[in-house]
C-alpha cells in the first residue's frame, strides 16, 4: 500500500467533523434526517425499506458523498425505528464486488450445474431486443401462454412486472414464490377465523406466549420490534418455545419443549385435550355446558343426554363465539391424552399438562403463536390449524393481550388491463396456469380450490410439459434452483427451459441457466418501491427510494425492465403494453407521459402510493400531504389496531371462530366436485390420512418421513439464521465473521449440529467432515456436537452451500459450494392443501458418514 | 467534575443478535478479523436441560488499564474522560498491550487493511461483474462504505499495518454528543452509555438499582463496562 493512500485517508478523515446533533432518540442519539453534515461533504439520513427478511422494516441509510455508509431504523417506523443485524449486512450486498454491472448473454448453449455459461457483456438494447423477439415469436405463433414470469421477493410495484405485464402479453403464468414462504401457516388462521394473512400480537398486555417454532428474536416477522420487546415481555409473561433446536428464542425462554420434528400437531391436540378435560377453557368466549358440569371426560364422547333422578335431560353446550367445540372433542380430542402425545412428541405428559394449564390460566392473554416451523411440514396444515385453534379455546383471538389481525393500509389498484387486450390475447389468458393448482394432487386451497400458487410444482410441470410447455421465462429477485427443496429438480427443469432471462443483482444458481442476464438495482438503496405490512399493532406503508446511484448499469426489475420490453415490443409491432403504461401511468403530479424507463419507474411508484401522499388517508393514521413528505418520512402508519371488533364477525361460514371448520368443508366439497372425486379421496390425494368428519376439525396427522429408519437413522431438521437475508447475504464476509450468533453455529463454517450422544455412537468429534445423505441427495458439512440438539435429530442452518452467487458465498464460483445447501437433501415434497414447499417437520431422514 | 464514561450491558434485554458487532464494523472501518465489539458464547448442561448464554464484549476502558501501563511509547493512553485510546502514529507494534490485556480485545494489524480494494482487479465475468478495485475507484474511497467520520480529530480512519487497534468507546462520536455505535444499534436497548460521575444519569441510577458485575474482577482492572441481570 502506498503512502499516498494513507495520506488520502488522513485528509478525508481528518477534516470530517459532525456539525449538528439534534436528538431523535433520547440518550441514543443520531442526527435527524438531513441534518448530519461533515465539513467539506454533506451527509444525509434517507428513508428506505429493508427486505432482508419478511419484517420489511422502515430503515434509513446515511448517504455521504454519494455512498451509503451506515444504516439505522427509521424513527417514524411503527416499531420505533430499530433494526436487527441484517440491514448492516446489506452494505456489503449493495457494494458486493461480484455484482452484475451490465447485461450479459450466454454463449455456451449447454446448460447444467457446473457448466460455465460463458457469459459475455452486451448492451441493454441487445438484451431487451433479444427478449422482446422471443415474446414476439410467441405472439405470432398464438402461444403467448407459454411465457412465464417467476417472482421471488417483491415490492408492491410487482403490480407491473408480475400482475399486469404477463396479462398484457397474453400469459396466465405469473408464478410467485409464495408457496415457498408460509402459506400453510395462513391455512390455520383462515380455516378457523377466515384470515388468510399473518397475525399481530398484543405484546404489551400478554401473559403467556406459546411459540410454535417461533424464533421471534431472530427471524420471520417484526424481528427488530420483537427483539426490542422480548426482555419486557419476559418480565411480565411466561414464554414457552417449542422447537427441536435450542433456538435463539428458546435459549431465552422460560421453557423449551424440544419436540420431535413433525409432531407439533400431536402436542397441540394434547394441549387442547387438557384444556377441555380440566375445564380450563375460556367460558366467556367459547361458552359452557348449560348445567356448568364438565362433560369433557377423557376417552368419552360428550353425551347428547343424561339421566338424572330418573329424568332424561339433554346435555346442552351454549356455545358463544366459537363453532363446533363438542364436535372437536367427540371427533378427535377425547382420546388424545398427554400420555398419547408423549410417545409421539418426546415431551413428557407431565410437562404437556403443566404447559396446557399455564397457557389456559393466562386466558385471553395467552398467545399460541404459529410460525412456519410448525406449519411448513408435509402435513403441516393441520398442525397449523390445531395450534392456532388453542387461541380459540382460551379466547385470545382478537383480545387484549392476544393474537390479532390488524389494520389494512389504503392502496391504489392497478388500472384495468382489459381494454388493452385483443380477443386472442384475452383468450390466451384463459389457459390453465402451469403449476397444476387446483388439481387432485395440488388443491392449493387458498380460500378456494386452486386459489394459491404451487411454486415448486412448476419445475416438474415444465419437464412434463403438463399442461403444456413453457418456452420463454423471466425470473426476478428469485433463486429457486437454490431455495426450493429438492434443489436438483429445479436444476433439471432449468436445463429444459428453452429461453430464460434473469433479472438479478448477482449471478445466482438460477442465473447460471440464463440466456440473458439483466442487472437489477439493489432494493434497499438503489430503487423506488414500497411495501405494506404490520408491526406493533399498526399497519404501515414503507417506501424504497434510491439513496445512491448504482455503480453499474442496473435497472429496476419491476418497472424499468417491463417498460423497456414494452417499448421494444411496440417497435416490433405489438404496442398494447406500452399504450397501457403510457395511458395510465402519467406523473400524478405533472401529468407527464412516461417516455423513459426511469420516468415510468418514478410515476408508477407515485401512482400506487397516491392514496397515502395525497393526504386522503390522514384520518386513518399519520399525516402526509405530499410525495416529497412521503420520501422524507419514508413511512405512513395506521392508527393502532383496536381488538374486539372481529368477534362474531369473522369471515368464516358461521362468522364464528370455527373449531369445526364449515369453511374448510365448503371449499373441500367444491374442490372434490371440480375434480370429480369424493372429499375423502381429495384428502388422500393431498397426502392426508383423514376420512369423514374428522377432516374438518384440527386433528392428528402422522408425520411424513422419507427414507427408511434402518438406512437413514436420523431426522433432519433445518432452521433460519438471524443473518440470512433470504439467502442473499452469503456473499457478505460479515455473514461468516458473525455466524456464531446463531446458537450452536460457528464462525466461518456451515456446521451440522449433532447431540453429543449421537456423536459418540457414530464416533464423531467436533470438526469432523461428514456427508449427510437422504433419498433426495447429499451434502458435505462439518460436525458440531451440541447439547441444544435433540438426540436422533441432526440440525443445520439454511443459507450456505452456494455454488454460484459470488466468490465469498461459493468456494469455487460456478462449481464448488461453500458449505452445503440443505435443499439438496430436503425431499422435493409438498404440503398440498396449501400448495407449499415444506422445509420443516423432519420429512427427510438422513444418514451420516465421516469423510 | 470531570466526566467519566462507562457502559452497562443489560443481559436480560440482550437477545444475542450481533447487531452491535456489525454496527461497530461499519462505524470504525475494521477489517475482517478485527472486531472491536464482539461476544462470548457458552452452552452448558445436558439435553434437555441446556443453557446458552451470549455476552457482548468490548474494551472495558479500565480505570487501572494494564495495556496502558505496559505501553512503552504511550501510544496506548487514557484521556481525561476515562477513555482508553490508542495513537497508531506512535505505536511501534510491540504487542505488549495485547499480552497485558486480560480480555483479548486489542488487535494487531498484520496486513494493510483493505489493500485488496487497491490491487484486486479480478472479476467473475470480465467486463460483466465488478472487481474490488473497480468499486473503490468508483467510490474514490478505500472501500465503498468507508466511514470517513471515523478519522475525526486526526485518528487514522483505517489503522496502518504493524500497529494495534481496539474499541475507543466511539470517542469521535461522544465528542459530538452521540452515543457509541453499538449503543445506537442495539435493537433491544440493552446498552446504556453515559457519565458515571453524573448521579442523575441513566447509567448511574441503573447501576445503583442493580448488582452489576464486570468481567474478570479478580484482575483488579476496575472495568467501566458493567453487566446487569442474566441472559437466561
Amino acid at each position: 500500500m502506498s503512502i499516498n493512500r494513507r495520506d488520502f485517508l488522513k485528509t478525508t478523515a481528518g477534516t470530517a467533523a459532525v456539525a449538528s446533533t439534534l436528538s431523535i432518540f433520547p440518550e441514543v442519539v443520531e442526527a435527524k434526517t438531513g441534518e448530519l453534515k461533515y465539513e467539506g461533504e454533506a451527509g444525509k439520513w434517507v428513508s428506505t425499506t429493508c427486505q432482508g427478511c419478511t419484517s420489511w422494516c422502515p430503515i434509513q441509510g446515511l448517504v455521504v458523498d454519494g455512498k451509503v455508509i451506515k444504516v439505522r431504523g427509521n424513527p417514524n417506523s411503527p416499531s420505533g425505528g430499530r433494526i436487527c443485524p441484517r440491514p448492516h449486512l446489506a452494505l456489503q450486498q449493495v457494494y458486493d464486488p461480484d455484482r452484475v454491472k451490465t447485461p450479459l448473454k450466454r454463449t455456451n448453449p449447454k446448460k447444467g450445474r457446473g457448466i460455465d455459461p460463458k457469459f459475455v457483456p452486451i448492451s441493454w438494447d441487445e438484451a431487451i431486443n433479444t427478449i422482446a423477439d422471443k415474446i414476439m415469436e410467441l405472439i405470432k405463433a398464438g402461444e403467448t401462454h407459454k411465457y412465464m414470469l417467476m417472482r421471488g421477493r417483491y415490492t408492491n410495484l410487482n403490480e407491473i412486472m408480475y400482475n399486469t405485464f404477463p396479462k398484457l402479453i397474453g400469459s396466465p403464468n405469473n408464478i410467485s414464490h409464495s408457496a415457498l414462504c408460509a402459506e400453510s401457516e395462513k391455512f390455520g388462521r383462515y380455516y378457523t377465523e377466515g384470515f388468510w394473512n399473518y397475525a399481530d400480537f398484543d405484546l404489551d398486555n400478554t401473559r403467556y406466549i406459546l411459540g410454535w417454532g417461533a424464533d421471534w428474536v431472530a427471524s420471520n416477522r417484526q424481528t427488530p420490534w420483537f427483539m426490542h420487546q422480548f426482555g419486557k415481555v419476559k418480565d411480565r409473561a411466561k414464554i414457552t418455545t417449542i422447537d427441536p433446536r435450542l433456538s435463539a428464542t428458546a435459549a431465552k425462554s422460560h421453557r423449551w419443549l424440544p419436540v420431535i420434528p413433525g409432531e407439533d400437531g400431536a402436542l397441540a391436540i394434547a394441549i387442547a385435550h387438557v384444556i377441555l378435560s380440566e375445564g380450563k377453557w375460556n367460558k366467556s368466549f367459547v361458552g359452557d355446558f348449560a348445567d356448568k358440569v364438565n362433560y369433557f371426560i377423557p376417552e368419552k364422547e360428550v353425551p347428547t343426554e343424561i339421566e338424572l333422578d330418573g329424568k332424561v335431560i339433554p346435555v346442552v353446550f351454549e356455545e358463544k363465539h366459537t363453532h363446533g367445540v363438542i364436535a372437536w372433542w367427540n371427533l378427535e380430542l377425547k382420546d388424545r391424552t398427554p400420555e398419547w402425545a408423549e410417545k409421539l412428541t418426546g415431551i413428557s405428559a407431565k410437562e404437556i399438562r403443566e404447559v396446557a394449564r399455564e397457557f389456559a390460566e393466562a386466558g385471553s392473554r395467552a398467545i399460541s403463536w404459529v410460525t412456519p416451523g410448525t406449519a411448513m411440514q408435509p402435513r403441516g396444515a393441520y398442525a397449523s390449524l390445531a395450534a392456532h385453534a388453542l387461541n380459540g379455546l382460551v379466547g385470545s383471538v382478537d383480545a387484549v393481550g392476544g393474537i390479532l389481525q390488524g389494520n389494512s393500509v389504503p392502496s391504489v389498484a392497478a388500472p384495468d388491463v382489459k381494454p388493452y387486450l385483443s380477443e386472442e390475447i384475452a383468450k390466451a389468458l384463459k389457459n390453465k396456469k402451469i403449476d397444476q393448482r387446483g388439481t387432485k394432487g395440488f388443491p392449493a386451497i387458498n380460500q378456494k380450490s386452486g386459489g394459491g400458487v404451487v411454486t415448486s410444482r412448476v419445475a416438474q410441470a415444465m419437464m412434463d410439459k403438463n399442461p403444456y410447455d413453457i418456452k420463454v421465462a423471466i425470473g426476478y429477485w428469485n433463486n429457486w434452483v437454490f431455495s426450493t427443496n429438492g434443489a436438483n429438480v429445479w436444476e433439471k427443469a432449468m436445463e429444459t427451459l428453452p429461453f430464460f432471462a434473469h433479472v438479478t443483482t448477482n449471478i445466482a444458481e438460477m442465473t447460471m441457466y440464463a440466456d440473458i442476464v439483466l442487472p437489477a438495482k439493489m432494493h434497499l438503496f438503489e430503487r423506488f418501491g414500497f411495501v405494506t405490512n404490520k408491526q406493533n399493532l399498526h399497519g404501515y406503508m414503507s417506501i424504497h427510494q434510491p439513496l445512491v446511484k448504482p455503480y453499474g448499469d442496473a435497472k429496476t426489475d419491476e418497472t424499468e425492465v417491463p417498460f423497456l420490453l414494452a417499448q421494444a415490443l411496440a417497435k416490433k409491432g405489438y404496442d398494447a403494453p406500452l399504450r397501457y403504461f403510457q395511458d395510465n401511468f402519467k406523473d400524478p403530479q405533472s401529468g407527464k407521459i412516461p417516455e423513459t424507463s426511469e420516468e415510468f419507474d418514478l410515476f408508477a411508484v407515485k401512482y400506487f402510493t397516491k392514496a397515502i401522499w395525497s393526504g386522503e388517508s390522514n384520518e386513518k393514521g399519520d399525516t402526509i400531504n405530499s410525495w416529497e413528505e412521503l420520501l422524507d418520512k419514508g413511512v405512513w402508519k395506521t392508527k393502532k389496531f383496536k381488538p374486539g371488533k372481529k368477534i362474531d364477525n369473522f369471515k368464516t361460514e358461521t362468522k364464528k371462530f370455527e373449531f369445526y371448520s364449515e369453511t374448510l368443508k365448503k371449499v373441500m366439497i367444491e374442490h372434490a366436485e371440480k375434480n370429480k372425486i369424493t372429499v375423502d379421496e381429495a384428502f388422500e390425494h393431498a397426502n392426508y390420512t383423514c376420512k369423514g368428519e374428522v377432516s374438518f376439525v384440527p386433528h392428528y396427522e402422522p408425520a411424513v418421513r422419507h427414507g427408511d429408519e434402518a438406512t437413514y437413522p436420523f431426522i433432519f431438521s433445518e432452521h433460519r439464521s438471524r443473518l440470512n437475508r433470504e439467502g442473499r447475504s452469503q456473499n457478505s464476509p460479515w455473514y461468516y465473521t458473525t455466524k456464531n450468533v446463531d446458537p450452536g453455529d460457528e464462525n466461518e463454517k456451515d456446521v451440522t449440529k449433532i447431540n453429543p450422544l449421537d456423536g459418540k455412537k457414530l464416533g464423531l468429534k467436533n470438526g469432523d467432515k461428514i456427508r449427510i445423505s437422504s433419498i433426495q441427495g447429499s451434502l458435505e458439512s462439518e460436525v458440531k456436537l451440541w447439547e441444544g440438539t435433540r438426540p436422533g435429530v441432526v440440525i443445520k442452518c439454511y443459507g450456505q452451500g452456494h455454488w454460484a452467487y459470488g466468490r465469498v458465498g461459493s468456494e469455487v464460483f460456478g462449481s464448488k459450494p461453500r458449505g452445503g445447501n440443505n435443499n439438496q437433501i430436503l425431499i422435493h415434497e409438498y404440503e398440498r392443501l396449501s400448495g407449499t414447499n415444506p422445509r420443516a417437520g423432519g420429512f427427510a431422514r438422513v444418514k451420516i458418514e465421516k469423510i | 467534575m470531570a466526566k467519566k464514561y462507562g457502559m452497562i450491558i443489560d443481559l436480560h434485554r440482550c437477545v444475542g443478535c450481533g447487531a452491535c458487532d456489525l454496527a461497530c464494523k461499519s462505524e470504525n472501518n475494521t477489517p475482517v478479523g478485527i472486531d472491536w465489539a464482539s461476544h462470548k458464547i457458552e452452552t452448558y448442561g445436558v439435553f434437555p436441560k441446556v443453557t446458552y448464554t451470549h455476552t457482548p464484549t468490548l474494551c472495558n476502558h479500565c480505570e487501572d488499564a494494564p495495556c496502558v501501563r505496559v505501553c512503552p511509547t504511550h501510544a496506548m493512553h487514557k484521556t481525561e474522560e476515562g477513555f482508553v485510546v490508542h495513537d497508531p502514529s506512535i505505536c511501534i507494534g510491540c504487542k505488549s498491550c495485547m499480552l497485558a490485556d486480560p480480555y483479548g480485545v486489542i488487535f494487531f494489524n498484520k496486513t494493510d487493511a483493505f489493500s485488496d480494494y487497491v490491487s484486486d482487479d479480478s472479476s467473475i465475468v470480465k467486463g460483466g461483474t465488478f472487481s474490488k478495485k473497480e468499486l473503490s475507484d468508483k467510490a474514490k474511497a478505500p472501500f465503498p462504505n468507508f466511514n470517513a467520520a471515523r478519522g475525526a480529530g486526526g485518528y487514522e480512519a483505517i489503522r496502518r499495518k504493524g500497529t494495534v487497534e481496539k474499541c475507543t468507546f466511539c470517542n469521535h462520536r461522544v465528542a459530538q454528543g452521540l452515543s457509541p455505535a453499538c449503543v445506537v444499534a442495539c435493537p433491544a436497548d440493552a446498552r446504556i452509555f453515559g457519565d458515571l460521575n453524573d448521579e442523575k444519569s441513566q447509567i448511574a441510577t441503573t447501576l445503583k438499582a442493580h448488582k452489576p458485575t464486570v468481567l474478570l474482577p479478580e484482575k483488579g482492572t476496575n472495568p467501566k463496562v458493567f453487566y446487569i441481570r442474566s441472559y437466561n
